[in-house]
């Protein structure tokens, strides 16, 4: 999958690829453009300029609930939950994208990552803890089938121990040979699952590399920082 | 005139290109004014010479332009949409009839005793109505409307349902000329909230009452004072109108239809402008004296339509079209025919390093979660103090408690060795304790000039504030974008603006919430630029930064870091950064 | 026994209420605006019905089905023409909304003048009283509770039991996730207009047989709609529920106590008050 976009105000030029099959993470601080590029990726933004494809096809400017459809689980920053619906639903809801054969054995094993909210299906969604509302977006999002998982920050305002288990259930995502596009403001969580990872400021590309490689240069934390 | 398509098409462009880029409109030349002035006396004077249809006709102009005006003020300047103004003209048709029948009062004396006693009414209404917004301020004006009519049919005194039936006592030129003083007195309310430096306040209210409420303005108080105004005119008229028809009952005084019919008016002419209110009731009116003959009951039905068919066409009105062309511009208030020339400082900066801002054991709870937790800190005049934290660390919250738009849990605020708990937030920004937005909140319908002008105006004259905001302007170098909308300028032009608007209000320290957030090194440049002329000027800055800190840590003489509520470390830029609690806090812990 | 009485008339009037209000509640948390047109939809609903009725001697019970589904079509072409190309202005939009259905409502209530004039009317149709254990249950407010209990149900198990419904409620929810699942929300905001006024309709049809209707009734409803939805908590659909039927037992209370002019001006009254109590807005929900 390759992501272009030239001439945005927020984000200039950014190319990047995702691997099948892997994690490939993006990093940088509040502000760097994150969120943009995966608003403009899932079409909630639609890029000005520049091509986004999934696996060939073109999907930049298609409304951003076919580009759902085409294949893009999308766990946005912030959750977005519904609040005042039980957990169990959001799986429905998020089954809606996929075929009603396969329904089944993916809750079976959306479920199994996630335990702790096996035992929540009937509680509303707004009652849960952090953590666990973060495990149900993320499971809303599996539910839908995806080609290629969008993660938008999933440890913002986690206590670090629950963001251990978040990105427990991540590895063995990639285990499962889930393709993940994940964006992360923490390094040390991020090179942890990462077999690539692209370094974003002020909305350029400013480092990119396996995680070894960028462990090892201290201009990195440079970059990060904005130094 | 046989213009094809094409030769149109470029007339409007060379329109379009010839009117200005910015709103920078010249002053009105006298000879304008005269012309103007002229023209509207002789078109007052027609009727008098014509028939008494004509006089008819033109009192219901009258009539209606008085209540387009009045519902302006408040719906369209001040951004408060009520579907209930025809209270203020029943209130004022009863009031009027009760003075006269009962005390016996002449109706020249009564009607702007009515209008003064609507006044006071909105004054009390307010109070409570003006808390409430959108949907819920336009259903509570429409209840209230429907309210006052069963009180009014209960109430014997004033006639209960029966109504009041009143002698006829007044001619029609008389109502004619009373209808003319009204309207001048609506139209001059409105010249004064749309071309004047308080006016602007109102103007700030609608578009940000939270950024209004920073740089100074008594939002509170400037839409209680926006709501009487727009009271005033309304009950003149009702009781003018309620003498000219001789009867006045509960369903006539408070009638729901004519608070369309004003809506319609001013929507068609162009809501919150000048002359707007004026076009839309001349046009519509005189429009429908024509139409109305051949669909006599479908009036209201096609004013309805005519309310959609504005809003999702030309949500502008008339007047919006007019200044596409150049034409009926606003002209930015107080706006000098140049930009003036700033040499120095409006006044020089204050000695000394005493403590400005002290912040003690501060805590801050949302319910249960604790965003501020026992922080202290203190910051010297003329002092550039960087607080640094990532996101939630309370950096905001911090800047929120200071300013007065969170509430402490525990702990307080001392301002000039003064705690300053009790002062609201607009007198916090009026003393000296300056801010900008995570975001910036400018005010979308003003120039980038008008913008300052605002914060700048509080206790000075006219040319001191002038002054002050031509000089905050040249300081962040905006001075050339002066008359531009704040819509044309760049996320790093709007960071520079609001600190611009900070300092037009002459503070001892500025807080800048997320400072370089969003700004590309270039912008990041034009700001550290800003920022290092502040000590200059004796003013403290208290800048809050997320990442970005290499741009703020070499011009910092202190840096002061949160993390998850707390304050961890605080010193000198270089020591701090080494710190290893807080290089754990932004990395995590490098293994 | 007299009390007695009350709660019954109040619970059934409150039962008439929840219809009344759900179509508003609908489309205010799908769409996040308040359609001032709402009374006039269920007045000249009413009014249709009288006309109908008295036209035909049908019961105008049999009406239901036929205006539910006409409104649906009719409120899916107002919303993609009039509303849909606010749609994007978001939250800055709010004032235009309300400019437009104020208009529409206008256009509602004076067509309705100029056919069915502006004389209060109300069908005689189920005027019976069935005494059970000393109470008296009027057939009209039976019936009409009756409706309003069973078309809430199943709006109920719609939103919270099919697929479409689901879909419909998260939408009201939360946008942002709604399209992460591949909804359109586009096209939820269309039914949910729709729905709204097929749903305002139905409770006009049922209504006329209890309340004398004329076309300026129009605001009065959908006043007394909003304080339900707004002391319901807006957008929140149980919420309405209890509202409702506190409004239906205050109304009929006060009704019986101090009159029918005072009965009239209690959902005036109760906006205000709670304006005053909770100036920061009626509800807990907030979007």
């Amino acid at each position: 999958m390759v992501a272009g976009f030239g001439d945005l105000t927020i984000l200039h030029d950014v190319s990047l690829d995702v691997a099948v099959g892997k994690v490939t993470v993006l990093l940088g601080a509040n502000g760097a453009g994150k969120t943009t590029l995966f608003r403009a990726i899932t079409g909630l933004l639609p890029p000005r300029a520049g091509r986004i494809a999934l696996f060939g096809e073109p999907i930049a400017g298609r409304a951003p609930h076919l580009i759902a459809r085409a294949g893009i689980g999308h766990v946005p920053s912030g959750r977005e939950l519904f609040p005042r619906m039980p957990v169990g639903v959001h799986l429905d809801l998020g089954a809606r994208l996929c075929p009603p054969e396969l329904r089944a054995t993916l809750r079976e094993r959306v479920l199994g990552l996630f335990p702790e909210i096996a035992e929540r299906l009937n509680q509303y969604a707004g009652t849960l803890s952090g953590g666990e509302q973060q495990m149900v977006a993320i499971a809303r999002a599996l539910m839908t089938n995806p080609r290629v998982l969008l993660l938008d920050e999933p440890s913002a305002g986690l206590a670090p121990k629950v963001v251990l288990s978040v990105f427990q259930a991540l590895a063995k995502l990639q285990d499962q040979g889930m393709s993940v596009l994940l964006a992360e403001q923490s390094m040390t969580f991020g090179l942890s699952v990462a077999s690539r990872a692209y370094i974003i400021r002020e909305g350029r590309i400013v480092l990119s590399g396996t995680p070894a490689e960028l462990a090892a240069e201290r201009s990195v934390v440079q970059a990060y920082l904005g130094a | 005139m046989n213009l094809d398509a094409r030769q149109l098409g470029q007339w409007i462009e060379r329109r379009l290109s010839a009117a200005p880029a910015s709103a920078a409109v010249p002053g009105r030349r006298p000879v304008t004014v005269v012309i103007l002035v002229a023209l509207i006396a002789c078109a007052g004077a027609v009727p008098l010479l014509t028939s008494a249809y004509v006089m008819q006709l033109a009192t219901d102009i009258l009539t209606f332009a008085a209540l387009a005006y009045s519902w302006n003020i408040i719906s369209g300047c001040a951004g408060y949409l009520s579907f209930g103004q025809v209270s203020f003209f029943g209130i004022g048709a009863y009031a009027t009839s009760v003075l006269v029948l009962r005390s016996g009062l002449p109706w020249y004396l009564a009607a702007p005793i009515a209008s003064a006693f609507s006044g006071v009414v909105a004054a009390l209404l307010g109070t409570v109505m003006l808390r409430l917004r959108g949907i819920m301020f336009a259903l509570g004006m429409l209840g209230l409307a429907r309210i006052l009519v069963v009180v009014a049919s209960d109430w014997d005194y004033i006639g209960a349902a029966g109504g009041l039936t009143l002698p006829a006592q007044l001619t029609p030129v008389a109502v004619y000329v009373a209808m003319w003083v009204t309207v001048i007195a609506a139209f001059a309310l409105n010249y004064f909230v749309l071309q004047s430096g308080w006016g602007l306040s109102v103007t700030g209210v609608r578009d940000d009452e939270v950024a209004a409420s920073a740089i100074g303005v008594p939002t509170a108080r400037i839409k209680t004072v926006a709501f009487i105004m727009s009271a005033l005119a309304p009950a003149a008229v009702g009781g003018l109108v309620a003498w000219n028809r001789s009867f006045l009952d509960p369903p006539s005084a408070f009638d729901p239809t004519l608070d369309l019919q004003v809506i319609v008016f001013a929507l068609f002419g162009g809501i919150g402008t000048l002359w707007g209110p004026a076009l839309g009731t001349v046009i519509l009116v005189l429009v429908g004296e024509q139409f109305w003959a051949y669909l006599p009951d479908l009036q209201l039905a096609l004013y309805g339509v005519l309310v959609i068919a504005v809003v999702l066409a030309f949500p502008g009105g008339i007047v919006g079209i007019a200044n596409r062309f150049g034409w009926l511009r606003r002209r930015p208030v107080l706006a000098p025919a140049a930009f003036p020339v700033v040499s120095r400082p409006p006044h020089p900066a204050p000695p000394g390093n005493e403590i400005i801002i002290e912040v003690r054991d501060l805590t801050v709870r949302f319910g249960g979660l604790v965003a501020l937790n026992g922080v202290s800190l203190a910051v010297r005049r003329g002092e550039m103090v960087s607080i640094i934290g990532a996101n939630g660390a309370g950096k905001t919250t911090l800047f929120n408690a200071i300013t007065g738009f969170v509430k402490p849990s525990a702990g307080g605020v001392f301002y000039q060795g003064k705690s300053v708990s009790d002062i609201p937030s607009y007198e916090r920004a009026r003393q000296g304790i300056a801010r900008t937005f995570q975001i910036p909140r400018l005010m979308d319908s003003i120039t980038v000039w008008e913008n300052t002008l605002l914060a700048a105006r509080y206790g000075k004259r006219a040319d001191a504030a002038v002054d002050q905001a031509a000089w905050a302007l040249h300081t962040v170098k905006l001075d050339g974008l002066w008359l531009e909308p704040t819509t044309k300028l760049s996320p790093g032009q709007q960071r520079r603006l609001e600190m611009a608007r900070a300092l037009a209000l002459d503070p001892t320290v500025i807080l800048l919430d997320e400072v370089m957030a969003g700004m590309t090194r270039n912008e990041q440049d034009e700001i550290r630029a800003v920022l290092r002329h502040f000590r200059e000027f004796g003013v403290a800055a208290v800048a809050g930064v997320e990442h970005v800190i290499s741009a703020i840590a070499d011009i910092s003489d202190r840096m002061i870091v949160l993390d998850r509520g707390g304050k961890i470390a605080e010193g000198v830029p270089e020591a701090v950064l080494r710190d290893p609690l807080v290089i754990e806090s932004y990395l995590g812990k490098v293994s | 026994m007299i009390v007695l009485q009350l709660v019954v008339n109040g619970v059934l009037l409150g039962g008439t209420y929840i219809l009344l209000a759900q179509g508003l509640n609908l489309v205010f948390g799908v769409m996040g605006i308040v359609n001032l047109a709402h009374g006039a939809i269920i007045t000249l609903a009413g009014l249709f019905t009288y006309w109908f009725a008295t036209q035909t001697h049908q019961s105008p019970l049999l009406l239901i089905p036929a205006v539910f589904i006409a409104m649906l079509a009719i409120g899916a072409v107002l919303q993609r023409l009039l509303l849909e190309p606010l749609a994007k202005l978001g939250g800055k939009g709010e004032l235009l909304n309300l400019m437009v259905t104020f208009g529409l409502s206008y256009v509602i209530v004076e067509t309705a003048l100029n056919f069915f004039g502006s004389q209060y009317v109300s069908l005689p149709d189920l005027q019976t009283t069935w005494p059970v254990g000393g109470l008296a249950f009027n057939e009209a407010l039976v019936a009409a509770g009756a409706f309003g209990a069973l078309i809430s149900g199943c709006l109920h198990i719609w939103l919270h039991y099919t697929a479409s419904g689901q879909a419909l409620l998260a939408t009201s929810q939360n946008p942002t996730g709604a399209v992460t699942c591949g909804i359109d929300v586009r096209r939820m905001r269309g039914i949910a207009f729709a729905l709204g006024t097929a749903l305002a309709a139905t409770a006009g049809v049922l209504l006329i047989l209890i309340l004398p209707l004329s076309a300026p009734t129009a605001d009065t409803l959908t006043i007394l709609s909003f304080v339900i939805v707004a002391l319901g908590g807006l957008g929140d659909y149980r919420g309405a529920v209890m509202a409702a039927l506190l409004l239906g037992l205050v109304q009929s209370a006060v009704g019986y106590y101090l009159g029918g002019d005072v009965e009239v001006v209690v959902p005036y009254l109760l906006l205000i008050t709670f304006m005053v109590v909770r100036p920061q807005g009626l509800g807990q929900a907030t979007r």
